[in-house]
């Protein structure tokens, strides 16, 4: 029992990470859409992939059963705590499945990798973020675990389980592939190290099952394949379909590809997120802006470290990770499109790599004392580090995590819409502007509230929220006074509110 | 360093070689650069000041100088997390990082003490000029009360709504720029200045990168 109590403590102390004051932050614009959409697929049941503007349906089909379970039954009703459940309890499954990813390592090196991901600042902080993200990554996972097991095993219930954690992959965003075939292509690089021992790295690694018949995946493998690829194309086209009652979704699901072309290929237009190929390195290095510093360096060089050992003593388990770590880092800094939530894929392979390069130096004379000296300053940095990202500065324009996000002022729009409501219970709160997410989140329990691109004929009503550019469309349309204030939405983004003057 | 250095000098100059001047002269308030180009969109709005407009010329008593420089400063956010309290008063109006003072979220203040009562004739903030945001509820006030309970002089507020308690103002918003706010105090007298803020569009802090007090010495 003692044996399980640190994974245990792992654990917990990710989920406090993960769900401790869930409301902290105010919604981001892409998380207040989703539940936006959430609430449409509680209320009516129904759900249409959208490949254009959206990603795959798990995040929604995930987060109904605790909305069921909190008594949240309608879009009124939804809470933001109860969206940013999702991603909180798929970030903490991650930390278990990489304390089982990492055995091979050992158990208390891959215990260390578990507790690099459980307080990393991007993973903590992107768990408790509305978005897929931390899903994809956590379904990735648990895709590792399952052809781990079953290349140790031959089950054939661990190849379902892969297939299935696949399938879920694929479901949750179309660029699950991309990691698949980067861990396929790293695992098969691995294979051709010629490594002195196969798989067992460290004195410490958890010991090989004893040499028995050959496992059945090797003798079969074609067939686990094929049985795991179908449990994977079913379950994404379970989902894709919203369980069959949306068949056109499966077309949609090859139709974001095409989108994925046209928005991010060579010849498309900008999309205002493109970023300078060190943009993923410089938040896993040291840097100031605007008075604070934002720093996760001491785990980075840990890594780095642990990258070195690997080449040099070339063991195979850990060449893979490395390959695995290393490609992603290419490829996404590669692309020039380039948001924060994607560094969360790069947290597990960087927490395996730290970890592999603790225990080396704990094998070292006196060792003992100076991992766990690293390991102590590894974990004070990034804990501080997850504590200012997540919790004291969590909206805040200067955090490296906080990409575009709303600012405190949305929070001030409902009181006033409350107000409004209180004066003129019949009339109706318009929001006229290009751009108002998070908006609708904030003002979904007002039945009267109504959206427009630009502004209708008349646009009277109790209050009237409009942006810069719609301002003087707005006024030709008002009758009477109206008493005009400013409110943010984000950093330098603003909206005018105008209430009608008595 | 150099331009700081240059601006203040500019500053002092332009006030000194007036000084003899019996009438009264145009306020000149060293601006510092631009940190960035013009707001997303122009916003024309009923209580927004437009963008670039010309300010009317403040005018002051000739002798005016800044007496703020220096000057020891207090707020209600005892020890900010980013920054000093005395770069409101170390003539640094640049905005760049390491050059303004963060206070907490909600109702701040931040008080200058000229150490003796003075004709104000003006009073210009900065509060942050990189980005186009606008400060909430800003209100400007003289006392010679330090505790700003009895004898305030109310210079600007533009708290429509009165959410930060100082009365309902009816004063204009504004977008930060580098041309920071100019105010004129129209010789009030008093030791202490008190400015207050509620947050802005872009966050729920209050800044400052410099606060200068225009004036003569004694009552």
């Amino acid at each position: 029992m003692l044996r399980w109590l640190p994974l245990a403590l792992i654990t917990l102390v990710a989920l406090w990470l993960r769900t401790h004051e869930l409301t902290r932050r105010p919604m981001h614009a892409d998380e207040a859409n989703q539940a936006v959409k959430l609430g449409s697929l509680l209320e009516t049941g129904h759900y249409a992939f959208d490949p254009r503007d959206h990603h795959g349906p798990t995040l929604y089909y995930a987060a109904l059963p605790i909305a069921w379970v909190r008594g949240e039954k309608n879009l009124a009703s939804l809470s933001e705590t109860s969206v940013r459940l999702v991603p909180a309890f798929a970030g903490t499954l991650s930390v278990l499945l990489l304390a089982a990813a990492a055995m091979p390592l050992g158990r208390w090196p891959a215990l260390a990798s578990a507790a690099f991901l459980a307080i990393s600042p991007p993973a903590v902080y992107f768990s408790r973020y509305f978005i897929q993200e931390t899903l994809l990554a956590t379904c990735i996972l648990a895709v590792v675990v399952s052809v781990q097991r079953w290349l140790r095993t031959g089950a054939t219930r661990w190849a379902i389980a892969a297939g299935f954690c696949a399938g879920l992959a694929q479901a949750t965003k179309a660029s699950a592939p991309l990691f698949l075939v980067i861990a396929a292509l790293a695992w098969s690089l691995a294979r051709l190290v010629k490594s002195p021992s196969s798989a067992v790295v460290l004195p410490t690694a958890a010991p090989l099952p004893a040499p028995g018949p050959t496992p059945r995946c090797q003798l079969y493998p074609g067939r686990a394949l094929l049985l795991a690829g179908s449990v994977g194309l079913g379950t994404a086209a379970l989902l894709y379909s919203s369980f069959l009652t949306h068949p056109t979704g499966l077309v949609d699901a090859l139709g974001a590809y095409s989108q994925a072309l046209t928005r991010f290929g060579a010849t498309a237009a900008p999309t205002g997120h493109e970023k300078a190929w060190g943009y993923y390195l410089r938040i896993f290095g040291w840097f100031r802006s605007g008075g604070l510093v934002w720093h996760q360096l001491v785990f980075t060089v840990l890594a780095l470290a642990g990258i070195l050992i690997t080449l040099l003593r070339r063991d195979r388990w850990c060449f893979g990770v490395a390959v695995y770590t290393v490609t992603i880092f290419a490829v996404f800094s590669g692309f020039a499109y380039k948001t924060p939530w994607h560094l969360i894929h790069f947290v597990p392979g960087l927490a395996v790599l730290a970890a592999l390069a603790l225990a080396r130096l704990a094998q070292q004379p006196r060792g003992g004392l100076f991992a766990t000296g690293a390991a102590l300053l590894v974990g004070g940095t990034l804990w501080q580090q997850t504590w200012l990202t997540s919790f004291l500065r969590p909206a805040d324009q200067r955090n490296p995590y906080a990409y575009v996000h709303s600012s405190a002022d949305v929070l001030k729009y409902r009181a006033l819409a409350e107000a409004a409501v209180a004066r003129s219970p019949l009339a109706p709160i318009r929001v006229i502007s290009e751009e108002y997410w998070p908006l609708p989140w904030y003002l979904r329990t007002l039945p009267q509230v109504g959206f427009w691109s630009q502004s209708p004929p008349d646009a009277n009503g109790s209050l009237v929220i409009t942006s810069p550019a719609q301002l003087a469309a707005v006024r030709a349309s008002l009758h009477g006074p109206y008493r005009e204030s400013i409110l943010g939405l984000r950093p330098g983004v603003f909206c005018i509110v105008l209430t009608p003057d008595p | 360093m150099l331009p700081r250095t240059l601006t203040l000098a500019l500053s002092v100059l332009a006030l000194t070689a007036s000084a003899g001047a019996a009438d009264a002269i145009a306020l000149k308030v060293e601006m510092p650069k631009p940190l960035f180009a013009g707001t997303p969109r122009p916003i024309s709005l009923a209580n927004l000041e437009p963008a670039g407009a010309k300010r009317a010329d403040i005018m002051v008593p000739a002798g005016t100088t800044v007496l703020s420089k220096g000057k020891t400063v207090t707020s209600s956010d005892a020890l900010p997390v980013i920054g000093e309290l005395s770069f409101l008063t170390d003539g640094d109006k640049t905005g760049i990082d390491g050059a303004y003072v963060e206070l907490g979220p909600g109702v701040q203040w931040v008080q200058v003490d000229l150490g003796a009562s003075a004709k104000i004739a003006a009073v210009a903030v900065w509060h942050f000029h990189s980005q186009a945001r606008v400060y909430h509820d800003v209100v400007i006030q003289i006392s010679n009360d330090k505790d700003f309970k009895s004898g305030i002089t109310t210079l600007f507020n533009n708290d429509d709504d009165n959410s930060s308690k100082f009365g309902k103002g009816k004063d204009l918003a504004y977008v930060e720029t580098n041309n920071g706010r100019v105010i004129d105090a129209k010789g009030t007298a008093g030791r202490y200045v008190r400015l207050s803020s509620n947050g802005n569009t872009s966050d729920e802090l209050n800044h400052y990168c410099e606060v200068e007090v225009f004036g003569t010495a004694g009552k």
